[in-house]
């Protein structure tokens, strides 16, 4: 049982490390995917396009190596919540965008796909937190 | 235990701000901090009406709008229909002239998008974006 915590750590802390170095390397693509959003200025999306994916990288880190573990599961959940309220924001504000969240590698998801992908992410951060909670792990953890 | 994971979450907060402000430091000559689109590539509706006859005028709004109302002699080229319509503004194009790309207002990215595709996927040179858009021409205008 130990090991298939362990893999979902890996696949989770993967997924964020992933998506975030993507997005580190073109800063610019991501600050425009934030600003077709338009639920802020330019200037605020440009600094978040820069802070955001090293945030994700941290995360997606502590995750793979235990280490920060609960803060790293705790900042992950509480972006995706937000990400899927924006993404459901700005389906219902009839926004037709990228959400840039896998950088052009998810250029032409459509809707569905987005949110499902999401959720999967956010039951997989849910699960892990609630193991966390319940006290079964990472006794190894930071 | 939610202590725990505040602290780590903050220190992960604190430690993801290094390398972006490495990246942003790196970045900062090739971003636009203030507007999503760099000054350069902007244009008040007095200096692309000074250009007169040497202006190319692009509408990027979609086509009912566009149908009710555009800048005389403007070109209708949006990304919904990007296929059909570049090939007809093309044959307008030459390279003496300045392409002036507009959208409803200040607020919307379609005028950016489309003077971006110009520029790289068309090749073309010396392609602006309207200040203010349709908004600020009918005000300057009418």
């Amino acid at each position: 049982m130990k090991l298939f915590w362990r893999i979902v750590d890996l696949i989770v802390g993967g997924i964020f490390v992933y998506a975030g170095a993507i997005k580190a390397l073109d800063p610019v693509q991501f600050a425009n995917d934030i600003d077709n959003y338009k639920t802020m200025p330019w200037f605020i999306s440009v600094r978040l396009a820069f802070y955001l994916p090293w945030l994700e990288i941290f995360c997606g880190l502590a995750l793979i190596f235990r280490f920060l573990y609960r803060g790293g599961l705790s900042i992950l959940t509480a972006l995706i919540a937000v990400f899927i309220g924006a993404t459901i924001a700005a389906k219902i504000r009839g926004l037709d965008i990228t959400c840039g969240c896998f950088g052009h590698a998810s250029q032409h998801w459509s809707f569905p796909q987005h949110l499902a992908v999401d959720l999967v992410i956010l039951t997989g951060l849910l699960v892990l937190s609630f193991k966390v909670a319940s006290g079964n792990r990472p006794q190894n953890a930071v | 235990m939610k202590l725990r994971a505040v602290r780590e979450g903050l220190l992960l907060v604190a430690l993801a701000c290094l390398p972006a402000i490495g990246e942003g430091i790196y970045f900062r000559d090739k971003i636009s901090w203030q507007s999503s689109i760099p000054a350069s590539e902007l244009i008040t509706a007095d200096q692309a009406r000074s250009w007169g006859d040497g202006a190319i005028w692009v509408d990027a709004r979609p086509d009912e709008e566009f149908a009710r109302d555009h800048v005389p002699g403007a070109f209708s080229l949006n990304e919904d229909h990007w296929n059909e319509l570049l090939p007809q503004f093309l044959p307008n194009w030459s390279p003496e002239k300045k392409v002036v790309v507009y959208c409803s207002a200040e607020s919307c990215n379609a005028a950016r998008d489309v003077a971006k595709r110009l520029r790289d996927e068309a090749q073309l040179k010396n392609v602006f974006v309207l200040q203010g858009g349709w908004e600020e021409w009918v005000k300057k205008n009418r």
